[in-house]
């Protein structure tokens, strides 16, 4: 899953960053308005952290672009104004959440990962198909209810394929949703990662459609 | 200061008063002396008749009775006289004497002598008497008098008739002092209304729509509310900045303190007072905006629009948590606030009620029957025991610490109401069983249609 955080205080973002990706996702920063819309519009990202306060171009008005440019990417906007005016303007122009400053981090990751459920029509965090379960609040996954232990690369690629199951991803795809943007990305590995989740996790979880990408057929 | 209108109509009166008083002098004055001259001048007519007389027929009173016919002079004390004294002391006198006789003057001037003298039944009379010659030699003395009550009652009359007339005059001139002074405050009365109504309006007043003489006063006065509204627009947007120059370091160190909390450290009170730091600041940046208000002029936001803006927002947080919101409201709503601090209200009290709801929220929005803005908002929630009511509105008062938050919202809903002049009432809601908020906010007057 990726991450768009588009904030300009660096420390506060550095924060985010290392949170979120502690937590499995790929996190990219833009640290103006003019890179967030830049990076919005040209990345395949699954969330958007949006400051209303950004540099060069303010955060409502890169939200409005990216939506009157048809990009439908969950948002979730950060302000540090007390006005609920600000709050309003920015869900009225097609945000999907706020988080006023100063914030829980708890709280963000928790709305991030809700803001992902939802876009996969998932109303509950944990994905079941078979004897495997995913938690996506503590990336906890089990087999016949006892936990796996998995890296942050196969949390990542296991979490976008839940996220999206009953849909083919392709590896370019896959690869898209868990590399940085200036990351290296190599889609062979992508082959890598879900071999050895199906050596952890069993071999009939994930589907192969040979030359086309992979599959989570049904999971619940 | 005396009301221009009272200085207008109180220096109209004196100013009427003196010319009526001035007029009604010289009126009467010229009036009284062109009567008393035409008196004296039938008596002067009389007493030539009686020279003739007294030069054709001096032998005996029936001649001269004859001689000077008029009918007056026979009924008895009828006012008019004459005697006509001899020299040599013989006295004919006019029947309306009957036994009196007129005193003759001490002087014995040979002149014409005009003289008020008592008559017969202590009548004050005009009398006119001159020593006449006659062709025989002898000398005469003729006397006529008339009564003065007939000139006094033409007297009477006369100032009666003035004073009527000038009453008159007094009454139609206050009329018109009146009348005058109106139509020249009218445009005075105009600004005061255009103000008090404009007042909760965008807009400015009119300049071209009065007299030169007022037009730079109206000037000022948009120049004031422009002043007026940039003063807090400013002040808003320096709290604003400040709360956001604020927060973003705050939020960097709630989040170091959290990793170190994580990590084992012993940070809890550094975390309470970084808590009690943001409430601080949540509150003192809320009580700014409500003080701020009593400063507002020329305010006003078209509720359905804003409604309309809330709606969107609210639907879209209520599909996140799988709760429904609904809203109703009228059209053409406008309630005289700030868009921001309506929306500040509303946010806070939408956000409450759908943070406390199980599955829904509703907003009604209707004009009520005494012209206010009646807006309520419904949840399905606990609600808040009656007890526990007053406490909800204070500020910081926490009714439930279960729930995320800093139990400001109701407090700068409360706030930001009553510094606009509305209400703001909780209660029981019927239909959804949670808490209910009525208010009652100010209405604004349409806006201009240009």
């Amino acid at each position: 899953m990726r991450i768009l955080i588009a904030e300009d205080e660096p420390v506060l973002a550095g924060q985010l960053k290392k949170t979120l990706s502690s937590e499995g996702l790929t996190v990219d920063v833009a640290v103006d308005g003019a890179e967030a819309q830049y990076l919005g519009e040209t990345e395949p990202y699954d969330v958007i952290v949006l400051d209303l306060g950004l540099p060069i171009r303010d955060g409502l008005t890169v939200l409005k672009n990216l939506r009157s440019g048809g990009n439908d990417t969950a948002i979730l906007i950060l302000t540090a104004r007390n006005d609920w005016t600000d709050r309003v303007d920015g869900l009225d122009a097609g945000a999907d959440d706020y988080l006023t400053k100063p914030f829980h981090m708890a709280e963000l990751s928790a709305r991030v990962r809700a803001m992902i459920r939802r876009k996969a029509g998932k109303s509950t965090p944990v994905f079941t198909k078979d004897a495997v379960t995913f938690d996506t609040r503590t990336n906890q996954v089990m087999v016949d209810g006892i936990p796996m232990n998995l890296t942050s690369q196969e949390i990542a690629v296991l979490s976008y394929l839940f996220h999206n199951s009953g849909r083919l991803v392709s590896r370019a795809e896959l690869s898209e949703h868990i590399y940085e943007h200036d990351g290296d990305r190599d889609s062979n590995t992508i082959a890598v990662f879900v071999n050895r989740l199906r050596k952890k996790l069993g071999s009939d979880l994930i589907e192969t459609v040979r030359g086309r990408g992979y599959v989570i057929k049904a999971a619940t | 200061m005396t009301s221009l209108r009272a200085r207008a109509v109180t220096g109209g009166i004196l100013w009427a008063v003196a010319i009526i008083v001035l007029g009604l002098a010289g009126l009467s004055s010229y009036l009284t002396s062109q009567t008393q001259a035409r008196f004296v001048e039938v008596l002067e007519t009389r007493h030539a008749q009686a020279v003739v007389a007294v030069s054709n027929n001096s032998s005996s009173t029936q001649d001269l009775v004859r001689a000077i016919g008029d009918l007056a002079y026979q009924v008895p004390n009828s006012g008019q006289y004459w005697q006509v004294e001899s020299d040599e002391g013989a006295i004919f006198a006019s029947p309306s004497l009957v036994e009196a006789r007129l005193p003759r003057p001490r002087s014995q001037n040979q002149g014409f002598i005009r003289r008020e003298i008592a008559g017969p039944g202590e009548q004050g009379l005009l009398a006119i008497s001159q020593w006449v010659t006659v062709k025989d030699g002898s000398m005469w003395h003729v006397q006529v008098a008339s009564s003065l009550e007939s000139f006094e009652e033409e007297q009477v009359i006369l100032r009666n008739t003035l004073l009527t007339a000038f009453a008159f005059v007094s009454f139609v001139g206050v009329l018109g002092a009146l009348t005058q002074v109106a139509v020249v405050l009218q445009p005075l009365n105009k600004l005061r209304q255009d103000v008090s109504g404009r007042w909760e309006q965008e807009d400015g007043l009119e300049v071209e729509s009065y007299p030169i003489e007022v037009a730079p006063l109206v000037n000022d006065i948009n120049t004031l509310m422009e002043r007026n509204r940039d003063i807090m627009r400013r002040s808003r947007r320096q709290a604003a900045d400040l709360a956001h120059a604020i927060k973003t370091p705050s939020a960097i160190m709630r989040n170091e303190l959290e990793n170190l909390d994580l990590g084992g450290a012993e940070v809890q009170e550094a975390i309470d007072a970084l808590d009690r730091l943001d409430a601080q600041l949540k509150r003192s940046f809320a009580r700014m905006r409500a003080d701020g208000t009593d400063a507002t002029v020329g305010v006003a936001t078209d509720v359905d629009t804003s409604l309309g803006r809330m709606q969107r927002a609210f639907t879209a947080l209520a599909r996140n948590e799988g709760k429904s919101f609904s809203a109703a409201y009228e059209q053409n709503l406008r309630v005289r606030m700030d868009q921001s601090d309506f929306e500040e209200v509303m946010g806070n009290l939408l956000d409450n009620a759908m943070k406390w709801s199980a599955s829904e929220v509703r907003l009604e929005a209707s004009e009520a029957a005494d012209g206010k803005i009646k807006i309520t908002i419904a949840d399905d929630g606990p609600g808040i025991p009656k007890e526990e009511i007053t406490k909800a509105t204070q500020s910081g008062q926490r009714l439930d610490t279960s729930m995320p938050g800093t139990g400001l919202g109701l407090a700068i809903a409360h706030d930001l109401v009553h510094a606009y002049g509305g209400k703001i009432l909780l209660s029981k809601d019927e239909k959804l069983g949670g808490l209910a908020i009525h208010m009652r906010l100010p209405f604004a007057s349409a806006k201009r249609a240009d």
